[in-house]
């Protein structure tokens, strides 16, 4: 390791066990993370977005992806999607141990808003990967 | 005019996190959801229009 290398890496301060608390608290309960850490206005704010975007995409006949290929496809297509779903933590867990959203459904697929439902559902999961991001930067001192 | 709520929705709900974790300060972070909020619907119409007419 070079000099100056030595000193970048000597001017990094640990990073917080409790950010990584606050990390997973973010994931699991959208807006928790927040929450803990007293950001009222960001807790309502981007949780709330979190959960209009799940429950839209709920209402719109929106289906999650799990590791059961439908007929016919490869689990490795599952994969990206389930990572963004997973994001909502809590709700995905629920529904995946309810097998709410999980059905393969032809009535549900031949619905005019379904295609927009999964992609909501998605897009929940991706928001709160941000929300979960913003709350480990705060607990981490890393921003205000 | 389902089609243009749902992107509505989209826009909306996508700025307000962008938003809120995008600038340091309240000013800042509603300019910036603002922005980013004109900028997902512009876009989107162009894209529709322009699909409108791709046969």
């Amino acid at each position: 390791m070079v000099k100056t290398e030595r000193l970048h890496a000597q001017d990094v301060e640990p990073t917080p066990g409790s950010a990584w608390l606050i990390g997973a608290a973010a994931w699991f309960v959208p807006g928790l993370g927040h929450l803990l850490l007293k950001r009222w206005g960001r807790a309502i704010l981007m949780g709330s977005a979190v959960y209009v975007c799940f429950f839209a995409g709920m209402a719109m006949g929106g289906h999650m992806f799990d590791l059961n290929p439908s007929p016919g496809s490869s689990v490795l297509f599952q994969i990206p999607p389930m990572i963004g779903n997973l994001g909502t933590g809590a709700l995905y867990i629920i529904c995946w141990l309810l097998g709410v959203g999980f059905n393969d459904d032809p009535e549900q697929a031949a619905r005019a808003t379904y295609e927009y439902g999964y992609i909501f559902l998605i897009i929940a999961g991706l928001l709160n990967y941000l929300t979960m991001l913003d709350a480990f930067d705060i607990a981490a001192g890393r921003k205000s | 005019m389902r089609h243009f709520f749902v992107m509505t929705l989209f826009a909306a709900l996508a700025s307000v996190v962008l938003g809120s974790m995008g600038k340091d300060t309240p000013r800042d972070r509603w300019l910036y959801g603002l922005k980013v909020f004109a900028e997902f619907m512009l876009i989107g119409l162009v894209l529709s229009w322009i699909l409108y007419f791709v046969p």
